[in-house]
């Protein structure tokens, strides 16, 4: 099979409307940005406290919502995890003139949520002291379990632990029926039912950053994205010419540019596995980008006598199917990931999908323009080649 | 065959031999991070200051005690307050400066010292500082790693961040039940100083004050009373220097006071005892206090001399007393420490991680394999089979470097099996370039090969630069993602061109005459 048989698109002669294009969507993103005063951090830069909960039964959003501003936590950002109301990630937040606690005030705020979530029953429970079958850790139950029945013990835990962490349960045994169907002995459930209780929800993840470190990552991201930037240009400045490495990086700075861009106009929050992302999508491009100069670099020697637009157009034809076929399987597998990977991975996943898109696109267009325009501009007297 | 080609598939078949040996079983080789085990992850920073101004008290006591021996006469001898490690002596016998020097010069060799009329200033040489913040962060880590072993957890990474300098500390601990307890035992300092009390206590800081003017004399401070402890008073006028301190601490247990109260017994080191034997038959009938993280937590009278072993009251619980020998045993912190982040993953929340990312790669590669089967036939098969030979470098690889397996780090599995197909596709295409142009089946491989290297080389490193800063700024997660890539992206120039180039010339040989290529 082969999609394009002999591809011969004039592909250049589109370059201002590429450019153009270009600078609206990069206009659009930094408006946007600009008019939400800056980038929405999520709590990897900005500090504070993000707590994912799944509930025992269906919460609905706005009676959450309610509990937590009740509690004078009105300011949260709530989020819902799946669908069916049953989990959420909330990030707390504090009020702007105290936003350079130290951590403990975060931490205290993410205790306030989860406290003003729990239910009588659960705090009740908790003051006659029986255990959270839904917290409890293996080893515990095991030694609770050891008390009354020391040879079923490590077994019967295990079972129960298995049982939450199934994909179906997703963390929380919802009553003990569901113990029993999982053939655990009825005298063990009922030992379990005097000295332990299902709490009504559980904590899956809760990440708490101070100022500092938000402040400090923000600097060596930049820093890092910087170096990677500078590293590539002294790259493709020794492998090719000082030119190609100036349009590469031009390209990649067009590309970060309207993904973030893009990126700010969902509600997404800017986290560190999008940075990864981003950088991933300046190699990513930059390796598209690498394959249509480095035949444009052949195409020099071979095809002496063509304008160096038409050279170019030539190159971009003749590397389109790989352009093509590379940029379909990555994106293929980045929307697995997006599709399958579950909440945690998602703003990673939607970022690279733009970020490859773009980066295909730039590569065709814009570096190839942006060496048309230095060739026209600066007019190098050894021509393009090296 | 050629000989040539029988070495190369030994190679080839050593490389898989190997790998599979690395990560098989891969439930026991391959090691998860935190975010897919469950745990918690801390990040922690040495106040290192802290450990200045601990190392500036003891050379106070020392000068004293030099002065003395040397028979100089002097009005105070302080902290001062403009900058951290900094002595002020003030008032020496003017007719002694000779001695003062030689003293300083002598015995006080960390510290340098300007000289005006009959005061001194010394300050702690920047070498000395760097050496006593260095010492700090590396006992911290000890003290952190004892703490860690009596909570019965073992081989818990404990690394510092930052290189030489970094003040910084991080813990992982895997799953965790009670974090809060956790983090507040390996947070408590545990510095325990002995200090003399020099008025209280009292209800508020004024009405400690009323004595000196409202004003907090030279050497002296206030701290407040540790509000669980029962206390006379909220607040105490203390001495800064501390007698004896955590550091002289040679043992500290669970023991109860004559009345069956829950109390802790220390011994502390001999040189330590003499000390204390002498500044506690110097100060009889006065008031001591025992002050935990700035708190004073009990004051006594001092009705006896005590030497080396004594015990601690304080209206202590039970778990209270077991969680500060805790402490204490590991020994203290040299400083103190603050939480600078703290993520907890539920394990649950792993387990659905691994089950999504697991799902998410073999549906990548299904898609991926119908994609090239499609479009490429034979050699669509023969790239699968080098890309699948890939991921096994890849588990072969983290299995060896002890790497441990995130979330991130399935993304980058994930976009490696995307990105590694790619050195076939320009492989695969320059092939058929040159098919185009007529030129035979094998000519064809060979240029299509040699012409598409260079490429594959330049498109490749450029990828391996991002990843490389990645790893460098990034940091648990986030490095794992990196590891994958470059691992991933490196051994997909050995499995993309030198493995699928030896499938071409295996298949080829053994069917010699062949009109048309799979491609």
């Amino acid at each position: 099979m082969q999609i394009f048989k002999k591809p011969n698109f004039k592909l250049m002669r589109y370059k201002f409307l590429a450019f153009g294009l270009s600078a609206v969507v990069i206009a659009v993103g930094i408006i946007n940005i600009w008019v939400h005063k800056g980038l929405n951090y999520g709590v990897d830069f900005a500090g504070g406290t993000l707590v994912q909960i799944r509930f025992k039964s269906v919460f609905p959003i706005g009676e959450l919502r309610q509990s937590l501003s009740d509690t004078g936590l009105g300011a949260s950002k709530i989020q819902e995890v799946e669908r069916g109301e049953r989990e959420y990630i909330i990030r707390t937040m504090l009020p702007e003139e105290e936003l350079d606690q130290e951590l403990e005030a975060h931490v205290i705020m993410g205790n306030r949520v989860v406290d003003a979530l729990k239910t009588e029953v659960d705090k009740t429970s908790q003051e006659k002291g029986l255990k959270d079958l839904n917290v409890i850790e293996l080893d515990a139950l095991i030694a609770l379990l050891g008390e009354t029945y020391p040879d079923k013990a490590e077994e019967a835990a295990g079972a129960i632990i298995d049982l939450r962490q199934s994909a179906e349960q997703k963390g929380i045994i919802e009553d003990f029926n569901q113990i029993e169907q999982s053939g655990i002995d009825n005298e063990i459930i009922n030992d379990l039912k005097n000295r332990t209780f299902l709490g009504s929800m559980v904590i899956k993840r809760r990440e708490t950053v101070g100022p500092q470190v938000g402040q400090e990552l923000r600097r060596r991201t930049t820093q890092a994205t910087v170096w990677a930037l500078i590293g590539m240009l002294i790259y493709i400045g020794i492998r090719f010419k000082f030119a190609y490495g100036v349009a590469a990086i031009l390209t990649l700075a067009h590309d970060v540019l309207i993904t973030v861009g893009l990126f700010s106009l969902t509600s997404r929050e800017l986290n560190l596995p999008v940075i990864a992302a981003i950088l991933t999508i300046v190699g990513y491009s930059l390796n598209d980008t690498i394959v249509i100069f480095d035949r444009v670099r052949d195409n020099l020697k071979i095809l002496r006598k063509l304008e160096f637009e038409n050279i170019l157009n030539s190159s971009i034809n003749q590397t389109l199917s790989r352009t093509v076929i590379t940029s379909s399987t990555t994106l293929l597998t980045v929307l697995a990931l997006f599709i399958f990977g579950g909440e945690v991975i998602n703003d990673f996943a939607f970022t690279m999908m733009i970020g490859v898109i773009i980066g295909t696109y730039s590569s065709i267009y814009m570096s190839c323009s942006l060496l048309l325009f230095w060739k026209k501009i600066f007019k190098p007297k050894k021509g393009m080649g090296r | 065959m050629k000989k040539n080609l029988r070495w190369k598939i030994i190679l080839v078949l050593g490389v898989i031999a190997l790998s599979v040996f690395l990560a098989y079983p891969p439930s026991t080789k391959i090691r998860y991070g935190l975010d897919l085990e469950g745990g918690m992850h801390l990040v922690l920073q040495v106040v290192t200051d802290d450990a200045i101004n601990n190392e500036t008290n003891q050379e106070i006591l020392r000068l004293q005690d030099q002065m003395k021996r040397k028979d100089i006469s002097y009005d105070t001898i302080v902290k001062s307050d403009e900058r951290i490690g900094r002595i002020s002596l003030q008032g020496f016998d003017p007719e002694k400066e000779r001695d003062v020097r030689d003293l300083l010069d002598e015995y006080f060799g960390e510290w340098d010292a300007s000289f005006s009329g009959n005061n001194a200033i010394m300050t702690m040489k920047a070498n000395a500082a760097t050496y006593f913040r260095d010492q700090a962060v590396k006992q911290s880590i000890e003290t952190i790693r004892g703490r860690v072993d009596e909570l019965g957890l073992s081989e818990i990474p404990i690394q510092r961040q930052g290189g030489l300098q970094g003040e910084r500390i991080i813990v992982e601990l895997p799953g965790i039940e009670d974090p809060e307890r956790v983090k507040n035992i390996l947070k408590t300092t545990a510095r325990l100083e002995w200090r003399l009390v020099e008025a209280g206590p009292a209800a508020t800081q004024e009405a400690l004050l009323t004595e000196y003017d409202g004003k907090v004399p030279e050497a002296m401070e206030i701290l407040p009373g540790d509000q669980r402890r029962n206390l006379g008073g909220n607040y105490y006028l203390v001495n800064q220097v501390s007698i004896v301190s955590g550091e002289d601490l040679r043992d500290a247990r669970r023991s109860q006071d004559e009345w069956n109260n829950p109390a802790v017994s220390f011994r502390l080191s001999p040189e330590a005892g003499r000390r204390f034997y002498k500044f506690t038959s110097d100060n009889l009938g006065r008031l001591l206090s025992v002050v935990l993280d700035n708190k004073v937590i009990t004051a006594a009278t001092i009705e006896d001399r005590i030497s080396d072993t004594g015990i601690i009251r304080g209206n202590f619980t039970v778990e209270a007393v077991e969680d500060l020998t805790v402490a204490l045993r590991a020994g203290a912190l040299p400083a103190s420490i603050k939480y600078l982040e703290e993520r907890t993953i539920g394990p649950s929340l792993g387990a659905d991680s691994i089950r999504k990312g697991l799902t998410s790669i073999i549906i990548a590669l299904i898609l991926i394999l119908i994609f090239m089967v499609v479009y490429y036939r034979l050699a669509g098969v023969n790239a699968v089979s080098a890309l699948i030979l890939n991921i096994l470098i890849l588990a072969g690889a983290l299995a060896y470097f002890k790497a441990h397996l995130t979330l991130p780090g399935i993304a980058g599995i994930i976009l490696t099996i995307g990105m590694a197909v790619d050195a076939n596709v320009l492989v695969f295409e320059r092939i058929r370039e040159e098919l185009a142009q007529g030129k035979s089946i094998l000519s064809s491989i060979a240029s299509g090969f040699s012409r598409a290297f260079k490429t594959i080389l330049d498109a490749n490193v450029t990828t391996i630069i991002a990843a490389v800063f990645l790893f460098q700024f990034g940091t648990g997660p986030i490095r794992g993602f990196a590891i994958t890539l470059i691992i991933g992206i490196t051994a997909s120039m050995f499995t993309a061109v030198f493995v699928s180039r030896l499938i071409f010339d295996v298949t080829l040989t053994k069917k010699k005459k062949r009109e048309k290529l799979s491609i």
